[in-house]
């Protein structure tokens, strides 16, 4: 297509520049009845999955219908969620923090004719395009990262594995049928972007091999210091290394020391570390970042690692379908996972989930490593 | 990569626009990057920065931290930007010939 300017003019690029405008009031957007009953409301109720009635002061409601959304979306999909929301919610709508689109009306006859165009939408595949539910003790959305869409340094990917997962769990998004609300999160390296680390179940994408070196490139591209401070392992150290006869900076990475966090590629070009085979997943549980009853929870790595298996990833649903039906059988009302285990024992957790507990979850990482181990006789055969 | 020639200078250069190695700066480079960086005029102060950054890797093999360009050079971090509108690492990196800033940027 031919350049459109958009009235920017590249002579003069400080010209008619504005800046440090920051994003809109959120006021702008509120509908009428979140207007006029800000911070006056009196009650919540979840009438049924992914509906929700707030009644404030005045007595006025409004009800809020929570759908599925991919979070990765085209322009095209959010004009027909705008198309939604000027049909039934005069123009507004709001996105929530697991990525969920919430519409929202103010008087209990709009619900239904609302709920019935949502149902009725669905892609030429057969997915649904707005399934309702997520609310109370089930399982909603899954915070996620960007994967093989977009991101350089990705063990594994983003929006396939969520796919995958969401389509296992799908009964238990419209459902309520959970002790707790079980939060799922996948992050595509040990980044951890996002929930992973303090999530129910967590998808974390994870490498098996250390970094190749390009020495003919290393030093052009790399400040070199920097990539040997960001090993937590110290597995990285200065080297002049004879290339074709001329002698060159870069460094040589010590692989009994490694273990392939991939910190040195995000800092340096030239040591990149995705492998077909050597990629896969590592499964964590048992993280929350409520004080409801126990305090904030880190999650727990249970499964070392599982293959990538494009394009369902059958495994790893398998596994995470497991963890859920164990918890779900098992653990008592309010109990959220990380309770759950902690209160039966991991050593049961392994027992009840049927997962296989190797060498690889025991912490090995510097002094706090020491306090994961178990110093009391107290455990159960 | 692509390389790109400027008075009389050939410089190979990656998608961003850096310099692929610093030892191939020169004068032109400056010059060449100059107008994609948005900056009108080089003064003194845009050279200081420069020579700072230059000198600053040579010595150290990094690119020094935002508050110790600021302490290097005198120059708070407003008025850096006033000199090289894309900020002291596109724009002033970038001029001064060093490798392209990594991590989560």
């Amino acid at each position: 297509m031919a350049f459109i300017s958009s009235g920017y003019n590249p002579d003069k690029p400080m010209e008619n520049r504005l800046t440090d405008m920051g994003p809109r009031h959120f006021e702008e957007f509120y509908p009428e009845v979140i207007k006029n009953n800000k911070g006056k409301w009196l009650y919540h109720e979840i009438l049924k999955p992914g509906v929700l009635v707030h009644v404030a002061e005045s007595g006025d409601e409004v009800y809020t219908v929570r759908v599925g959304g991919a979070r990765l979306m085209s322009v095209t999909h959010i004009r027909e969620i705008c198309d939604i929301a000027d049909k039934h919610c005069s123009g507004h709508l709001r996105f929530t923090t697991r990525n969920n689109i919430e519409f929202m009306v103010d008087s209990k006859d709009k619900v239904a004719p609302l709920i019935k165009d949502l149902e009725s939408r669905k892609f030429d595949g057969g997915s649904f395009k707005f399934p309702i539910g997520g609310t109370g003790a089930g399982i909603s959305n899954i915070v996620h990262t960007q994967g093989w869409i977009h991101c350089h340094t990705p063990a594994t990917d983003a929006s396939g594995t969520v796919k995958a997962t969401m389509d296992k769990v799908f009964s238990d998004f419209q459902n309520m049928r959970m002790p707790a609300h079980l939060r799922i999160s996948m992050a595509c390296c040990l980044n951890m972007c996002g929930a992973v680390h303090c999530s129910d179940i967590a998808i974390l994408g994870y490498h098996r091999k250390p970094p190749m070196v390009d020495h003919a490139y290393l030093d052009k591209m790399c400040e070199v210091p920097l990539a040997i401070a960001a090993c937590p392992t110290a597995a990285l150290k200065p080297k002049k290394v004879d290339l074709d006869g001329t002698t060159v900076n870069s460094v040589e990475v010590n692989k009994n020391r490694c273990m392939f966090c991939g910190n040195c590629y995000t800092m340096c070009p030239s040591l990149p570390l995705a492998d077909k085979d050597g990629d896969g997943i590592v499964l964590m549980a048992g993280g929350k970042v409520s004080n409801r009853i126990s305090s904030p929870k880190f999650s727990k790595v249970v499964v070392a690692f599982i293959p990538n298996e494009m394009p369902r990833w059958p495994t790893m649903t398998k596994k995470i379908t497991d963890i859920i039906e164990a918890y779900a059988a098992d653990a008592r009302k309010y109990e959220r996972l990380g309770e759950w285990a902690e209160r039966i024992g991991w050593e049961r957790f392994f027992e009840k989930t049927g997962l296989e507990f190797t060498h690889h979850l025991i912490d090995d990482f510097r002094d706090p490593a020491y306090y994961t181990w178990r110093q009391t006789t107290n455990f159960k055969f | 990569m692509a390389t790109v020639e400027f008075e009389g200078h050939t410089f190979t250069v990656d998608e961003d626009g850096f310099i692929e190695d610093f030892n191939a700066y020169n004068e032109s480079w400056v010059r060449l990057v100059k107008k994609e960086e948005g900056i009108e005029e080089l003064t003194a102060e845009h050279w200081q920065v420069i020579n700072v950054l230059q000198d600053y890797y040579k010595k150290n093999g990094i690119a020094p931290m935002v508050r110790i360009l600021s302490k290097l050079t005198g120059f708070k971090l407003k008025h850096i930007y006033e000199l090289f509108p894309s900020g002291p690492g596109k724009g002033a990196c970038k001029m001064a010939g060093l490798p392209k800033p990594t991590g989560c940027v």
